[in-house]
C-alpha cells in the first residue's frame, strides 16, 4: 500500500491541475519521515519516537490552527505552555500552512541525515511548495507559510529542553561503567560501538503527556538464578525452546515486528505506518488523521522514556547472555539482539501505549491491514484489533528470542499506563 | 635445477625457524612510506556530486609490458586518466600521463585489468555511471572497445562492482556487474536498486549471451569470485550497502557450470547478514587453508572467519578479537564512527603476514560520522591480532579517500600505496623502508584461455613453519583492482618454497626460489626469473 502511496504522492507533485490538499502534505512529509528515520543513523527507536512526537504535534498543531473543533494541546503538554496563533481575521491555506510546518520540521530534526536525505528533503520541498501554492493569492501564501514556520520554531524551542535533542555517538555514551553482578545486562555483540549500552540517560527525559518517567513504574522482573527449578531460568528455557522449534508462522511474526533500526522504520515508525495506512485505506481527513498522528507520537514517545527509565533501573541481563553461559553456548537468537538491558521489553512498551492511543482515535474492535513489510517480502497481516496487533507484537521478541516473557507481559501493561495519558489528551473541542 | 641450485641454502633456512620463532611475538616492524603525490606525476581528481559518492577506483597493471604497473584512475565527472609508470626500481615514483589511450572516458567509477581474449595484453573493464565499457588492450597503452565485437552488455546504469572467473571448459571469462541505485529514482532512492547481472559466454566462444540478472539485487558496491570453499569452483560474493535496499542483506551466489546462478540460503549455512557493504578484501590469513573476508563499511568493519567448514558458507565475525573493527578514527580527535570503502590485505612489512588496509572517508557531510576519518593500515602480529599502525607508517591523510591500490610500483619488493580520494587529487605513497623482511613476487601464467590463471592458488613457505597462501583473483575491493605479480614477504627467510594450485586443480610441485627476486611462474614450465629492463 505504502509503494502505491508514493507513487500516488509522485504523480500528485507532477500535476499542475489542482493544489494539494491537506491529507496530501500530510501523507507526503510522513512518507519522507519514514524514510528518513530508516536512513539517519542516529535515528535508533527512542530517537525516532521522538520524532515522531513532535512531527505529529507540528502536524497537529498547524491542522487545530485553522480548525474550531479542535483542541491545542498548548497547556496539556509537559513544558509546552503556549503556541502562536494566527491572526484573527486574516485568510490562511491549511495546506500551505501544514506544508510549511512539516517543512521546517522535517529540516530541524533531520539537519544531520546523509546526503540522499538531504536531496530528497530538498526535491519534496521544492516540489510540494509549488503545489500547495498553486492558484493562491501572494499574500495568503507568504501569511500561511509564515505562520506554518513560526508554529514549528516554537515547537522546535520547546523540544530542545526535553534531553534527547542531541546524540553523540550514534547514542552509544563514551564511558559507562557495565555491571560485573550476575544478572545484569553485559554487551551482546562484538561491535566496538555497542559494548556501552544504547542512550542509558533517555529515561531521565521529559516526557510529553505523562507527568513523570516513572509515572507507569513496573515491579522487578523475576528474581535472577541459575537454579532450575527458578521462575527465571523457566522463562530463560521457555525462550531457548522456543527459538529452537519456532513453526515457520512464527518466524515471520517475529521478523514482522523486528523493525530493526536502520534497516526498517522502527518499532515506532512501524505504528506511524499503521496509521498512515488507515488514513489510506479509510480516506481520514487532516484533522482526524492528524490527532491519530500526534497522539501515537506522544504515546509511543513516552513509551520509550518510560521503559528507558526502567530499563536502567533494573539492568537486567539478556537471554543470549544466560542461555550461553547456562544452557546452550551454541545457542543463537533469531532477531539481532538489541544492544541496551532487556526488562522491559521496549516495542512492547511502545506497541501498549500506542494501542491506547489508537484505540482512544479508532474504538475498539478496529480491524486493519498492516502492509508496513509488504516490501520486505514478509507480506500483509491482517487484525481484528489493535490490542491483538500489540499482542502478536510483543510476543515476536519471545520468537526473536531477545526477550524473556516477563519483559514482554510486563512491558505491554506499562505501555498501557502509558499510553492512557496520551489518549486523555483533549484534542477536540 | 632450481631446486638442486637452492637445496644447500634451504637447509640454512630452515635452522633460521627457531630465530624467527623466538621473536614470533614481538610487535610487527611499521614499514615508512612518504607522500610522492606531488612529484610523481599523477594529478587526477575524483569530482561529482551524489553519483559520485561512491566509486572512485583505480586500477594498476602494465600496459606498456616492462613489468611496472601503470595506473588507471577513475574522474567521476572528470575524464578519467591512464598514467605510465616511469619509475626506476627502488627510485622514487614517477608517472606520465598517456595521450590518446582510448580509456579516457567521463562518468567513470571504477576499473579492473583483465586479459579477457587471452592475448597476453592487458584488457580493461571500466565501470561508469552509463555504459561499462570493455576495452582491449591493444599494446603500448593503447585500447579498443569491444562492447559491440564482444557482445558484451554494457548496460546505462550506476555501475559501481566488478568480478571475474573462468568458467570450466570456457575460453572467455564468466562476468560479473554490479549496480548501485536505479538513477530513475533519484528523488525517492530508497528501496530502489537496479539489477546486478552476470555475462557468460556463448557456446562457441565468439562473444557473450544475454544478461542473468542477479535478483535480487540490492545496492551492491563490490563483488568478488572467489572460492570459499576450496571446491575448484568460485562462487560470487557480493557485499550490498543497507542503506538503500529494502529486504536486503549480504549474498553469495552459486555459479556452476552450465546452471543458473542461485543463492545460497540460510538452509545452506549463509547467514543474514546486513551491514553498509562498501568493499571486500579476501586472504587466508589466518592459515587455516580457506579465504577469510573482510568487509569495510560504516562503524564497525566486518572481519570474517569460515567456520561451517568446506559444506557450508557460516562465517563467524572476528574483529572484535583480532583488533580489526576500526570503528572510528584511531587519531585526530574525531570520535564519530568511521566509514570504510577499499580495503585489501597485503604484507606491507614483509614479515609472512598479511595486513589489511582500508581507505577511509565520509560519504559527503554526514555529521554523524567522522569528518576526519583516516586511512587504516592494521599490521598483523604473530599472534593472529593486529594494530594500528597508520600514523607511525606516514600513512596519515584525513581526505575522503575511496578507491585503492597497494602494488608494488617501483619493482622493489616494498608495496606502495595509491588511493583515489573525493574532490581531491589521487595520493601516492613510496613504501621507503629499509628494515622490512625479505619477499617473494610471482607472475602465474598459463597457456591458452585465462593466461594469467585467474583462481588460482599459490602458497608460499614462511619460516615461521606456517604457509601464506593467495586467491588469485578478480574483484573486490572497492572499484579497484590489480594484475601482475603476487606479493609475498618472507620475513628472514632468504629463501623458500611455492607450489601453484592451478585453476584446473592440477598441483604443482613445491618448488625452490630464492628471497627478494621476481619470478614468472608459467605452468608446465619452468619458472623465470624477472629483471627489470631485461
Amino acid at each position: 500500500m505504502k509503494k502505491i502511496s508514493v507513487l500516488l504522492c509522485l504523480l500528485c507533485l507532477a500535476s499542475p491541475a489542482h493544489a494539494a490538499a491537506p491529507e496530501e502534505v500530510l501523507s507526503n512529509w510522513y512518507t519522507v519521515l519514514l524514510n528518513l528515520v530508516r536512513h539517519t543513523a542516529t535515528y535508533s527507536p527512542p530517537v525516532a519516537a521522538r520524532s515522531f512526537a513532535y512531527f505529529g504535534i507540528a502536524a497537529f498543531e498547524a491542522t487545530a490552527s485553522g480548525n474550531t473543533k479542535l483542541h491545542t494541546l498548548a497547556g496539556q503538554l509537559n513544558g509546552l505552555k503556549t503556541l502562536p496563533m494566527r491572526e484573527a481575521g486574516k485568510t490562511y491555506d491549511e495546506a500551505v500552512v501544514l506544508n510549511a510546518a512539516l517543512d521546517a520540521a522535517i529540516h530541524d530534526f533531520f539537519s544531520n541525515t546523509g546526503p540522499t536525505g538531504q536531496h530528497v528533503m530538498a526535491v519534496q520541498s521544492s516540489a510540494m511548495k509549488a503545489r500547495v501554492a498553486s492558484g493562491l493569492s501572494r499574500d495568503v501564501i507568504q501569511r500561511s507559510e509564515r505562520f506554518g514556520v513560526t508554529l514549528e520554531k516554537a515547537i522546535l524551542e520547546w523540544s530542545k529542553s526535553d534531553g534527547g535533542a542531541v546524540i553523540t555517538n550514534l547514542g552509544f555514551p563514551e564511558h559507562y561503567s557495565v555491571s560485573k553482578e550476575p544478572g545484569h545486562w553485559v554487551p551482546t555483540n562484538q561491535y566496538q560501538l555497542q559494548q556501552h549500552p544504547l542512550l542509558p540517560n533517555w529515561g531521565k527525559n521529559r516526557p510529553f503527556a505523562m507527568p513523570n518517567a516513572a509515572a507507569c513504574s513496573l515491579p522487578p522482573p523475576p528474581s535472577f538464578s541459575e537454579d532450575p527449578q527458578s521462575e527465571f531460568f523457566k522463562q530463560a528455557r521457555e525462550v531457548y525452546d522456543t527459538r529452537n522449534a519456532l513453526t515457520a508462522e512464527q518466524t515471520i511474526i517475529a521478523r514482522f515486528w523486528s523493525d530493526d533500526p536502520g534497516l526498517s522504520w522502527t518499532p515506532p515508525g512501524h505504528w506511524v505506518g499503521i496509521v498512515l495506512d488507515l488514513m489510506q485505506q479509510r480516506h481520514l481527513d487532516a484533522a482526524k488523521a492528524s490527532e491519530a498522528l500526534a497522539r501515537v507520537g506522544i504515546a509511543i514517545a513516552d513509551g520509550f522514556i518510560g521503559c528507558w527509565h526502567e530499563k536502567y533501573h533494573y539492568d537486567f541481563i539478556r537471554p543470549v547472555t544466560f542461555i550461553k553461559k547456562n544452557i546452550d553456548k551454541s545457542w543463537d537468537t533469531l532477531l539481532i539482539t538489541p544492544p541496551f538491558p532487556e526488562y522491559p521489553s521496549g516495542h512492547s512498551s511502545a506497541t501498549g501505549a500506542a494501542t491506547e492511543a489508537l484505540t482512544a482515535v479508532f474504538g475498539d474492535h478496529f480491524e486493519f491491514d498492516d502492509t508496513t513489510h509488504e516490501r520486505d517480502g514478509l507480506g500483509v497481516r491482517h487484525f481484528i484489533s489493535f490490542k491483538q496487533a500489540a499482542e502478536e507484537a510483543g510476543i515476536s521478541r519471545l520468537y526473536g528470542g531477545i526477550h524473556f516473557r516477563a519483559a514482554i507481559v510486563q512491558g505491554l501493561q506499562q505501555g498501557a499506563c502509558i499510553g492512557r495519558y496520551a489518549a486523555a489528551l483533549k484534542m477536540q473541542q | 635445477m632450481i631446486a638442486q641450485r637452492f637445496a644447500a641454502l634451504w637447509l640454512i633456512v630452515i635452522g633460521l625457524v627457531p630465530m624467527m620463532m623466538s621473536a614470533a611475538f614481538a610487535d610487527p616492524i611499521i614499514p615508512h612510506f612518504v607522500d610522492e603525490t606531488s612529484s610523481s606525476g599523477i594529478h587526477s581528481i575524483y569530482k561529482g556530486d551524489w553519483q559520485y559518492m561512491v566509486g572512485g577506483g583505480v586500477a594498476a597493471f602494465d600496459c606498456e609490458g616492462n613489468g611496472l604497473p601503470d595506473l588507471f584512475v577513475a574522474g567521476g565527472e572528470n575524464k578519467a586518466k591512464l598514467f605510465l609508470n616511469q619509475s626506476h626500481p627502488g627510485g622514487p615514483l614517477k608517472f606520465t600521463e598517456a595521450n590518446n589511450s582510448g580509456l579516457e572516458f567521463d562518468h567513470v567509477t571504477g576499473a579492473y585489468p583483465i586479459d579477457i581474449d587471452g592475448d597476453g595484453i592487458m584488457d580493461l573493464v571500466i565501470l561508469r555511471v552509463g555504459e561499462n565499457k570493455i576495452m582491449r588492450g591493444l599494446g603500448h597503452c593503447k585500447f579498443q572497445e569491444m562492447n559491440s565485437a564482444w557482445h558484451i552488455d554494457g548496460g546505462n546504469a550506476w555501475n559501481t562492482a566488478f568480478s571475474a572467473t573462468w568458467e570450466k571448459g570456457n575460453r572467455l571469462p564468466t562476468l560479473a556487474f554490479g549496480t548501485y541505485i536505479d538513477t530513475q529514482f533519484q528523488d525517492q532512492p530508497w528501496g530502489h536498486c537496479s539489477d546486478n547481472w552476470v555475462l557468460r559466454p556463448r557456446a562457441d566462444q565468439s562473444g557473450y549471451g544475454d544478461r542473468i540478472p542477479l535478483l535480487p539485487s540490492y545496492c551492491t558496491l563490490s563483488m568478488l569470485f572467489t572460492d570459499w570453499n576450496r571446491s575448484g569452483t568460485a562462487s560470487l560474493r557480493v557485499s550490498n550497502d543497507r542503506e538503500y535496499y529494502m529486504g536486503g542483506q549480504e549474498q553469495l551466489w552459486k555459479i556452476e557450470p552450465d546452471k543458473p546462478p542461485t543463492l545460497y540460503t540460510e538452509a545452506e549455512g549463509w547467514k543474514y547478514i546486513r551491514l553498509w557493504g562498501m568493499g571486500i578484501a579476501t586472504a587466508d590469513f589466518n592459515g587455516s587453508g580457506y579465504p577469510s573476508y573482510f568487509l569495510s563499511s560504516m562503524a564497525d568493519q566486518r572481519m570474517q572467519l569460515l567456520a561451517g567448514g568446506p559444506t557450508q558458507p557460516t562465517y563467524r565475525e572476528a574483529q572484535f578479537d583480532m583488533g580489526t573493527t576500526a570503528h572510528r578514527p584511531y587519531t585526530g580527535g574525531d570520535l564519530r564512527p568511521s566509514t570504510g570503502w577499499h580495503t585489501q590485505f597485503e604484507d606491507v612489512n614483509n614479515d609472512g603476514l598479511y595486513d589489511l588496509f582500508i581507505a577511509k572517508g565520509n560519504v559527503d557531510r554526514m555529521p554523524d560520522f567522522a569528518q576526519k576519518d583516516p586511512n587504516n593500515l592494521l599490521l598483523q602480529k604473530e599472534d593472529g591480532t593486529f594494530v594500528e599502525a597508520g600514523d607511525k607508517a606516514g600513512l596519515l591523510s584525513f581526505r575522503n579517500h575511496r578507491g585503492a591500490q597497494l602494488v608494488d610500483l617501483n619493482a622493489d619488493g616494498k608495496l606502495d600505496l595509491v588511493v583515489v580520494t573525493r574532490r581531491d587529487t589521487v595520493r601516492v605513497w613510496r613504501n621507503i623502508s629499509d628494515h622490512l623482511g625479505h619477499f617473494l613476487e610471482l607472475k602465474v601464467q598459463q597457456e591458452g584461455n585465462n593466461r594469467n590463471a585467474v583462481g588460482a592458488w599459490v602458497e608460499v613457505k614462511e619460516a615461521n613453519g606456517k604457509i601464506m597462501r593467495r586467491e588469485n583473483f578478480i574483484g573486490g575491493g572497492h572499484a579497484s583492482g590489480q594484475a601482475g605479480f603476487l606479493h609475498f614477504g618472507l620475513g628472514a627467510l632468504t629463501e623458500t618454497e611455492f607450489r601453484v594450485i592451478w585453476p584446473d586443480q592440477s598441483v604443482s610441485e613445491w618448488q625452490k626460489v630464492a628471497g627478494d627476486h621476481f619470478y614468472v611462474v608459467n605452468k608446465d614450465r619452468s619458472i623465470v626469473e624477472w629483471h627489470f629492463g631485461k
